[in-house]
């Protein structure tokens, strides 16, 4: 365990070029399914309103 | 010092963050750009040859055999969904007693076997709907965020979560994991809206 967090020690470029990729894509997926259902769930509102009031 | 770690990639530092922002730049401009209609036109051929295979015989004649290899489809979407939120749940902090490696690579086999089921049983059912489906909004969502998902879970999620967690900001992970859930969730919910398009 201390050798492999060792050898993850000495080589930091892996590791922040894997967070990065997350980031990047963790971040995109995340702010386009929050935009993506908001319209979604007032798309439904507005459909609910033109039949009920 | 090895040099193998000391190698500067041809396209910077950051070679999987560079490769996963190009690919999320190549989908916008294909999703926003004329070419996606046109690569639409060009896929009818294929979705109404789709139809005339054995699946495509198979699924429209045989209710029964549509019903059961639907139902096999959706369990396995369960049981898919239910490795990601095991797994995604546990980097969120949940059951914490649990040990951290053990539930992911454990969700991870279950999650590969349950994704190969989804993806065999949904070109059957395609075959048997294929131009239906060809002319549905909802089913070309499903595909993209399947693809999404795959990517993710594969390129840019599993690399991460192999390493050292100590290691990982716990921000990066928690981010991680609710994109995680929400694309899954997105795919469970687009394939129930094709049932009802």
């Amino acid at each position: 365990m201390t050798e492999s967090k060792k050898s993850e020690g000495e080589n930091p470029r892996g590791l922040k070029d894997d967070e990065m990729a997350a980031v990047v894509v963790a971040g995109s997926i995340v702010v386009f399914f929050a935009v993506y259902w908001f319209f979604e769930i007032m798309s439904v509102r507005e459909l609910l309103e033109m039949a009920y009031g | 010092m090895n040099s193998a770690t000391t190698r500067q990639s041809p396209i910077g530092p950051y070679p999987r963050a560079a490769i996963a922002t190009g690919l999320l730049v190549l989908l916008l401009a294909f999703s926003f750009s004329g070419m996606r209609a046109e690569v639409w036109t060009a896929l009818l051929p294929f979705f109404e040859w789709m139809e005339t295979t054995w699946f495509g015989y198979v699924g429209k004649t045989w209710g029964g055999a549509f019903a059961t290899i639907q139902a096999g489809h959706l369990v396995s979407l369960g049981v898919l969904g239910g490795a990601v939120l095991f797994s995604d749940g546990r980097l969120l902090g949940l059951y914490s007693s649990l040990p951290l490696r053990d539930v992911i690579d454990g969700s991870h086999q279950v999650f590969k076997w349950a994704l190969a089921v989804v993806v065999f049983t949904g070109v059957f059912m395609v075959c048997g709907v294929a131009v239906k489906v060809y002319y549905l909004p909802v089913f070309w969502y499903k595909m993209l965020t399947l693809t999404v998902g795959v990517l993710f879970a594969f390129y840019v999620r599993k690399p991460l979560v192999d390493r050292d967690l100590s290691g990982v900001s716990p921000l990066v992970i928690k981010l991680t994991a609710i994109a995680s859930i929400m694309v899954w969730f997105t795919v469970a919910a687009t394939g129930r809206w094709i049932g009802f398009s």
